[in-house]
């Protein structure tokens, strides 16, 4: 009997992005996750494709290897044509939707929910996906319990203003991560962003989120 | 070797592995109205899975022609994969004939498409407005697997069954003594009740919120509007 | 499908300015099929109070006649007329002692207090209540009864304006599902005054 359906077995957990004035950032932890096993450390699961376009995923990491691999080598068919089109944010976002749609009407799911992000003619773009292929762009997205502790404060920092700074943005993804770390027993300290503007795509990092233990001392019981 | 199985363990496998679905239901909610020379399509712009909230702002009306509008709730990716491919159909039909489709050969296509996946359907509900020959507003309404019906005023999606029997009330006239039987709104009557109606909704059904979204079609062409709604 | 569902039914509560309205359709069957269209789920249980218990209907009758004793009991003991907040009280308690093998029933209570302030409650199976200042909703067409009476309640409605708010919201919300409706009764409670009134509707 041929196993359609599997689980999901290395993972990783949350990935967050964010538009700001001129550019998107997107973010993910180091860690890939084997059942409750913190198995990789040391894993960046954000992903340039070229100077204009990102992704991030979260979810099965082989899956996640297997299509990087495939969006990898579009990418050099695309440079190679050298007919000055380029993958764009746009049609990558849209391209993934349709092999997760694909994928999952055989019973045979690629286990991932992706974010992808980059500048679109020249304006920020993010989009989600999810293993059934189920996609929207907005201007904050989150996939996993991102969605439940992270959002709510992209979110508000999107519909606050008409638009963010770079610096605010980083901010608050540092923030996010923190606020992750403590709450979500799969994620991890350090953590990469995938950054798109004008002069580029690049991946920054690794990060560490702000662990303040010197407040430990003040807790009655804690020695 | 017989060994005993603790809580974690099922007999069908060690361990109970998450079970996979290749459906979901991402809420939405489609209203449309018709009357003399125009009608009106609605939808709420909320996009959710469970208790999160995906987006607040997915339009689910899509233009297929000059003079017709889909409107389309239920499982997100089927939307998606649905409209993909019925736009290419009308794409293909008006390469083919130079003329865009008309409203009920559109709503005859979208039928027979839903059939086609009748043993995998697409699990959406369907909503085509627009106008007839005449110029007159038209609704089909269709459920999953492609039974199509005519009228004049329906809706769809999760809030359907608050929706439904308000439009039977104000728009069909049910229930009413004296009433003039089949006597259709005016442009401003049906902007009001379908206004009304996503209002009402978005009170008591958690799925319908953020913005309504309006689809006016007359002769000139398609108007759209965006109108605020509770967020919560 | 659920237990709740079996016999079908819907009943309604309204608050308008110095009454209020209580409304039921009167139709009994077991699923699809229709015994008898006389079978109407609200009952009086003082000069000004009223009772809704749509639900299983077996409960709906051994619930009504458990408090109809218990309310007789407290009338007894206390010499007075029971408050439609105590009222509710005494429901949720009867229902709570069957937290783990509950009546199938989701109680509505409508009526005026001893001052003519306008008082409704509605409350799930096991006897959770609430008391809302627009609308109480429980049946199998709570969510077409919702739509409809989110939409024509007004506040501070006469009795006139309150009766066709809640008629209209009772008649259309039954026309959209196949196990409610076959006739319906109105009662709309003012100081002094109950007015009963049965509609004539679909009966297909």
């Amino acid at each position: 009997m041929k196993y359609h359906t599997q689980s999901p077995a290395s993972t990783g957990t949350s990935v967050i992005g964010i538009t700001f004035n001129d550019g998107v950032l997107i973010a993910s932890d180091d860690l890939v996750s084997y059942g409750t096993l913190a198995r990789y450390r040391n894993i960046p699961r954000v992903l340039k494709v070229n100077e204009q376009t990102v992704v991030g995923c979260g979810g099965d990491f082989a899956d996640f290897q297997h299509l990087s691999k495939i969006i990898e080598q579009k990418q050099i068919d695309e440079e190679a044509n050298n007919d000055g089109f380029t993958l764009t944010p746009k049609a990558l976002h849209s391209w993934i939707t349709r092999v997760l749609y694909n994928r999952r009407s055989k019973f045979d799911p690629f286990w991932n929910t992706w974010v992808v992000g980059g500048l679109q003619d020249g304006k920020p773009f993010l989009g989600y996906v999810d293993m059934l292929g189920t996609a929207f762009v907005d201007r904050a997205v989150a996939t996993g319990y991102g969605e439940m502790i992270a959002k709510p404060l992209l979110w508000e920092a999107v519909e606050k203003k008409e638009s963010i700074t770079e610096e605010e943005a980083k901010d608050l993804i540092a923030k996010c991560m923190s606020l992750l770390f403590c709450r979500d027993s799969r994620a991890f300290p350090k953590y990469r962003i995938a950054k798109v503007t004008k002069d580029g795509s690049v991946i920054e990092g690794p990060f560490e989120v702000n662990v303040d233990w010197s407040i430990a001392a003040h807790v009655q019981g804690y020695e | 070797m017989q060994r005993s199985l603790n809580n974690s363990e099922t007999l069908s496998g060690i361990i109970q592995k998450p079970q996979f679905s290749p459906y979901t239901d991402n809420g939405g909610t489609v209203i449309a109205v018709g009357g003399k020379g125009f009608v009106i399509i609605g939808c709420d712009s909320r996009l959710s899975s469970g208790y999160t909230i995906n987006t607040r702002f997915q339009p689910k009306l899509f233009k297929l022609t000059p003079q017709t509008v889909l409107g389309s709730a239920g499982c997100w990716c089927d939307v998606l994969t649905f409209v993909r491919l019925i736009e290419a159909r009308l794409k293909m039909y008006s390469y083919e004939h130079n003329k865009t489709m008309s409203t009920p050969a559109t709503a005859q296509l979208v039928s027979i498409m839903l059939y086609y996946k009748r043993f995998f359907p697409y699990y959406v509900s369907n909503l085509v407005a627009g106008l007839d020959e005449e110029g007159n507003g038209v609704v089909y309404s269709y459920d999953p697997v492609g039974h199509c019906e005519q009228s004049t005023y329906c809706a769809t999606g999760s809030s359907s069954a608050f929706i439904q029997p308000l439009l039977d009330n104000y728009v069909g006239k049910k229930n009413i003594a004296n009433a003039e039987k089949g006597k259709l709104l005016t442009q401003e009557e049906a902007l009001r009740v379908v206004n009304d109606a996503f209002v009402s909704a978005t009170e008591r059904n958690m799925y319908c919120g953020d913005s309504i979204i309006l689809n006016i079609i007359t002769e000139k062409g398609i108007e759209e509007r965006v109108i605020p709604l509770r967020k919560d | 499908m659920s237990i709740m569902n079996y016999n079908g039914g819907v009943v309604i509560a309204m608050k308008g300015k110095d009454c209020v309205a209580i409304a039921t359709d009167t139709r009994l069957g077991v699923r699809s099929l229709t015994l008898t269209t006389d079978f109407p789920k609200v009952f009086q249980m003082g000069p000004t109070l009223f009772l809704g218990l749509p639900g299983l209907a077996t409960d709906t009758m051994t619930v009504y006649q458990r408090l109809r004793f218990r309310l007789n009991m407290y009338e007894l003991r206390e010499n007075k007329r029971v408050r439609p907040q105590v009222f509710t009280s005494m429901v949720s308690n009867l229902l709570y002692e069957r937290r783990f093998g509950p009546y199938f029933v989701e109680p509505v209570v409508a009526g005026l207090d001893k001052d003519g302030t306008p008082y409704i409650a509605s409350m799930d199976l096991i006897g959770s209540y609430q008391e809302p200042e627009d609308i109480c909703v429980a049946g199998t067409c709570s969510e077409q009864a919702y739509g409809m009476a989110e939409a024509l309640w007004e506040k501070d409605m006469d009795a006139d304006k309150l009766f066709e708010a809640i008629s209209q919201s009772l008649m259309n919300a039954c026309d959209r599902d196949a196990i409610s409706g076959q006739g319906a009764i109105v009662h709309i409670v003012e100081k002094n005054k109950i007015t009963t009134k049965t509609l004539k509707m679909r009966m297909d």
